[in-house]
This record gives C-alpha cells, sequence and structure tokens, in this order.
C-alpha cells in the first residue's frame, strides 16, 4: 500500500535491505551497509526522506509533486541503490 | 568515499566506538587502551542505556563495542539489546574467552550483529606469544560455537612483526572455519606504546602485506590500512582519517575521543556526564581541529589522494606531530626499504 502523498504505479516491491540503514543529512541521504561496511553519499536534498524506504513499495512510487527531470533521477537512483544491495525486492 | 560530505560535517557519527569497560582477563602485548582491572566510575547501566538512546535519536547506525573483553560488564547483554531494539547494529570485539554454546544462542536472537574474535597468530605459539597462554584454543572454541550460528564472525587480528608471516595461515584458518578474516593496525597506543619497538611490523613486512591485501580483496581492514592502500583496492573503503567526522570512541567512563587510538587528556572532547553527546560532537574545538587538519607535508605526494596523510594517531606518536604524516604510510615504507638497500649498497 503506498504511503499518504505518494503515487503508486504497478511495479515490484522494494525496500532498503535489512543489513542497511540509512538518514537524512544536510546533502541528501547517507545510506549504510553493515555487511561493508560500506557507504553511499546520495545528493538528493530533501527530496526523498529516510521513511520513504522503510514500507515496501513500487520502485515508480515516488513522492508527489517533483518534475519529470526529479522523477528521471530519482528513478535511476532506486535502480542504482537495488544494484548495490542497499534496497532488495521483495 | 566522498570527502566532500565527510568534509562539509554529518549531523553525528555512522559509527562509535564505544569501550563499556576497561577489565579484561587477558593481558595482551599490544592492548590499545591497556586494559586490565575496570576503571573507576565506569558508566552505570542507567548511563550506558541512555547514551544508547541518544544515539539512536542522533541516527548513529552502529556501535562497535571493545573494551577490555566486552562481556566481562555484567549488563553487556542488556546494553546491546538496546541497540538492537531500537534498529543500532553492533559489532563486537572480544577476545572469545566467556563464549558459551548458551551464550552464542542467546547472541543469535538478532541479525543486527557481527562479532569480531581476536586472534593473533595461525598457529599456537605465535598468537600466545601476544595474547598469552591458552588464549587461543578458547579463540578457535569461541569461533567454532559461533561459525555454526547465524553471527557474522571474523578473525581479528592485528598486524605485528611477530605474526606479519601468518597472515595467509589466519585467512586459511578463516576458511576452514568458515568465517571471514579482519586485519587491524598495530598502534602505539596504551600497552601497544610499551610494546611498539617489539611488536612493529617493519618496512618491508608492511609492503608485503600491501601487496597481499591488494590480492585478497575479500580481506576486511576495519580501514585501518587506508594508509597503505594499494590501487587495486581503492574504492573498497576510507581514503582518510575519519575520526570526529565519521567515527568517534566514548571511553568506559563516558569521556569522548576522536578515535579508540587517541584517548589522551589532550585529545578529550567532552564528557558524557557533563554534557550531550550531540553538543560533543558539535561544538568539541578537538573534533573541529581534526576536521579541519590538513597534512601539508603530504600535499605534493602521488598518494595523497589515496591517503591524505594516514593515521594522525600513528602521527602524533612516532612524531608528536599530529599533522606530521603518518611515518608508516606506503610512500614512506618504499623510501625506508630504498634507503636500507643504498645504506646496504
Amino acid at each position: 500500500m503506498a504511503s499518504a502523498g505518494f503515487t503508486k504505479m504497478a511495479a515490484a516491491g522494494i525496500k532498503l535491505h535489512p543489513a542497511c540503514r540509512v538518514r537524512q543529512e544536510g546533502f541528501g541521504l547517507l545510506f549504510y551497509d553493515l555487511r561493508g561496511p560500506r557507504l553511499l553519499f546520495a545528493e538528493t536534498g530533501s527530496l526523498l526522506a529516510p521513511e520513504y524506504f522503510e514500507s515496501i513499495r513500487s520502485k515508480d512510487d515516488l513522492p508527489a509533486g517533483l518534475t519529470e527531470q526529479q522523477t528521471n533521477v530519482l528513478k535511476k537512483f532506486i535502480v542504482k541503490l537495488l544494484e548495490r544491495g542497499f534496497l532488495r525486492e521483495q | 568515499m566522498s570527502n566532500r560530505f565527510v568534509e562539509q560535517g554529518l549531523r553525528s557519527p555512522v559509527n562509535l566506538t564505544w569501550e563499556v569497560t576497561l577489565a579484561c582477563n587477558l593481558r595482551c602485548r599490544h592492548c590499545l587502551s591497556s586494559s586490565a582491572e575496570p576503571a573507576a566510575n565506569e558508566l552505570s547501566t542507567a548511563e550506558a542505556l541512555a547514551l544508547v538512546e541518544e544515539m539512536y535519536q542522533e541516527g548513529v547506525f552502529q556501535i562497535n563495542f571493545g573494551g577490555g573483553e566486552p562481556f566481562m560488564r555484567p549488563d553487556f547483554m542488556q546494553i546491546i539489546d538496546a541497540c538492537h531494539n531500537r534498529g543500532i547494529m553492533t559489532c563486537i570485539s572480544t577476545n572469545g574467552t566467556l563464549f558459551t554454546p548458551e551464550l552464542v544462542e542467546s547472541l543469535s536472537r538478532t541479525d543486527m550483529m557481527a562479532i569480531q574474535v581476536s586472534l593473533d597468530g595461525a598457529t599456537k605459539e605465535t598468537c600466545e606469544a601476544i595474547r598469552g597462554k591458552g588464549t587461543y584454543d578458547t579463540a578457535i572454541k569461541a569461533l567454532e560455537l559461533l561459525a555454526v550460528s547465524p553471527i557474522a564472525t571474523s578473525i581479528n587480528t592485528v598486524l605485528t612483526t611477530d605474526n606479519a608471516h601468518e597472515i595467509q595461515g589466519l585467512q586459511d584458518l578463516a576458511n576452514q572455519l568458515g568465517v571471514t578474516l579482519r586485519i587491524s593496525r598495530f598502534r602505539p597506543a596504551g600497552r601497544g606504546a610499551d610494546n611498539w619497538e617489539e611488536l612493529r611490523p617493519t618496512a618491508s613486512q608492511l609492503l608485503t602485506f600491501s601487496e597481499w591485501l591488494a590480492e585478497n580483496e575479500n580481506i576486511r581492514t576495519g580501514d585501518s590500512f587506508f594508509s597503505l592502500t594499494s590501487q587495486e583496492r581503492q574504492g573498497l573503503g576510507l581514503n582518510l582519517c575519519g575520526a570526529a567526522k565519521l567515527t568517534c570512541c566514548v571511553s568506559p567512563t563516558g569521556l569522548v575521543y576522536p578515535c579508540a587510538f587517541l584517548q589522551s587528556d589532550r585529545f578529550e572532547a567532552g564528557d558524557l556526564r557533563k554534557k550531550n553527546f550531540k553538543e560533543i560532537w558539535d561544538n568539541s574545538e578537538i573534533f573541529e581541529s581534526l576536521r579541519g587538519l590538513r597534512i601539508h607535508s603530504c600535499e605534493d605526494c602521488k598518494r595523497f589522494d589515496q591517503c591524505h596523510g594516514g593515521c594522525p594517531a600513528v602521527a602524533y606518536y612516532l612524531k608528536d606531530d599530529i599533522a606530521g604524516g603518518d611515518p608508516e604510510c606506503l610512500e614512506r615504507c618504499v623510501t625506508s626499504i630504498v634507503d636500507e638497500t643504498e645504506t646496504a649498497a
């Protein structure tokens, strides 16, 4: 189920990997993976809140009110997070 | 690693090293904190649990517990349970002497923990020369118990001149046990300072180790060897010191330091019994100075981008100059060996 304020579109469910954590920093999101450990600094500003990754949601389920460019950037970013193992499909 | 983001300052550490007690049942020659008896006035259970809560509020991802032997502290399970209940991941450095099947079963209830068991040689003789009699067998027993549990387990070895020739043997042993190998840097702190000249690896051993690391990308180093990082390992970890930027250290009595190797009055950033952690992290002068530390003497080095001057703690202890550049970096090891060769010729 999509959270309030998000537009749900059909796609596989994604969630933060259990070995990973994310928090808000001034530049955007900071991801941490215990398995490395390794870090990922994402210059996302305030476009995505850490809470976005806490529940299972569609890959295309992005916050409402984004520009087309922002949507495209965030979609690519989520694919990158999946490829790097910070997110996993469920 | 993006230095730009690190240098502009994070809202809190990514991880915290917490020496929960100085009590230890061993007297290892390289111990960074000279552990033996508990420190006077160690944090109470209530104070420790309050610190866990504060770390949760500040968004700290992981707490690395050490000491001392953390399991010597009677309330240690309560402290780590509190971390896990708040989603904080933990990593425990232990000598393994207190491990029983019941303890491992109890620790296995979470998937948020990793354990490092100290073992300083692939052979009993080498390990016990550093850690004391009986330590090899007890560590192996702990590793065997952990290896069949779901807990992410590693052997943790401090590289010294005595065990440098056994690193491949330790890797083989780790593979045989079904655990991973982590190798840490020996630094001249605590009892390690007293035994520094006896135990420090030679420049030649460090170079050989650097080459071995390059061929063994699966070996963890806790980023303690970034000053020796070869091109092959670039991108696997840090290329600068993370003290006061990504991490810091809390002592058994609640004093906060930039890292476990800089626990002296000069580097005390604050006292958790007098200030909250956020206040110390944001406003400590010593943290500010480390965040702004530039190792100018290294800036012309061709490897500067790979280590940014290396470990300030080693520079401080060996050169009495925290900005003096790591005396054991890869470039200086090469220079040192060239000098020796020229002298011999």
